[in-house]
């Protein structure tokens, strides 16, 4: 696994705007494509669809068209702290699902209380990621400070 | 493990960004083993031996 890190350097303006109409194009076609399959609420599906779609377009935009000249990969990125901590970050983050996920299961089966299953797997994805995410800030702070 | 890697590159003038460089590490990990809060894979402890000339027992040290 390799690691890459941001540079001071900045693309060319052009780059940029290639990257925003990337982003704004995926975010069109993806919440066109959420509304149509839900014609009875077409705006209020592609809305959401935009909402969620818009960053991870708008990331793929910066990654082909900017970050090639903002990032520079380190050579030796898999002996980088940062490894480490995501890492730790991911193992954490893992423990906590998994009693999460046991505590929620013992209330429902004892509680005999029924729920959807995307919802609960859709929070699981979510929390996970959170989790994780927060955890890794929480170690690189005390790593650093 | 104990270390004298800031000792060491203060000595040559570097930055930390010019020794991560060197090494082909991020920032972060310098800073996290000079502070001793990340000890170095063998690998990367051999790097840093090589970067400043010397034998690795010479720059880290058991706790």
């Amino acid at each position: 696994m390799s690691k890459a890190s941001f540079t001071s350097r900045r693309a060319p303006v052009h780059h940029y705007v290639l990257a925003v109409i990337l982003g704004a194009i995926l975010t069109i076609a993806v919440s066109l494509l959420v509304g149509v399959s839900n014609p009875g609420d077409f705006w209020l599906a592609a809305g959401i669809g935009a909402l969620c779609a818009a960053y991870p377009a708008m990331s793929l935009g910066a990654r082909v068209f900017v970050s090639r000249h903002t990032v520079t990969r380190d050579p030796h990125g898999e002996q980088s702290v940062e490894l480490q901590w995501m890492r730790q970050a991911g193992a954490g983050a893992f423990l906590d699902v998994l009693v999460a996920t046991i505590v929620v299961a013992a209330v429902l089966a004892v509680g005999r209380i029924g729920v959807d299953a995307l919802p609960v797997l859709l929070g699981l994805v979510g929390l996970s990621a959170l989790d994780a995410g927060l955890r890794y800030l929480a170690i690189r702070h005390r790593a650093l400070k | 493990m104990k270390n004298n890697i800031a000792e060491r590159r203060a000595g040559r003038q570097w930055t930390q960004a010019d020794l991560a460089a060197a090494l082909g590490v991020s920032r972060q990990t310098v800073i996290s083993i000079e502070r001793e809060k990340f000890d170095p894979s063998l690998p990367l402890a051999f790097l840093i031996a090589r970067t400043f000339d010397c034998a690795i027992e010479d720059i880290f040290t058991a706790d």
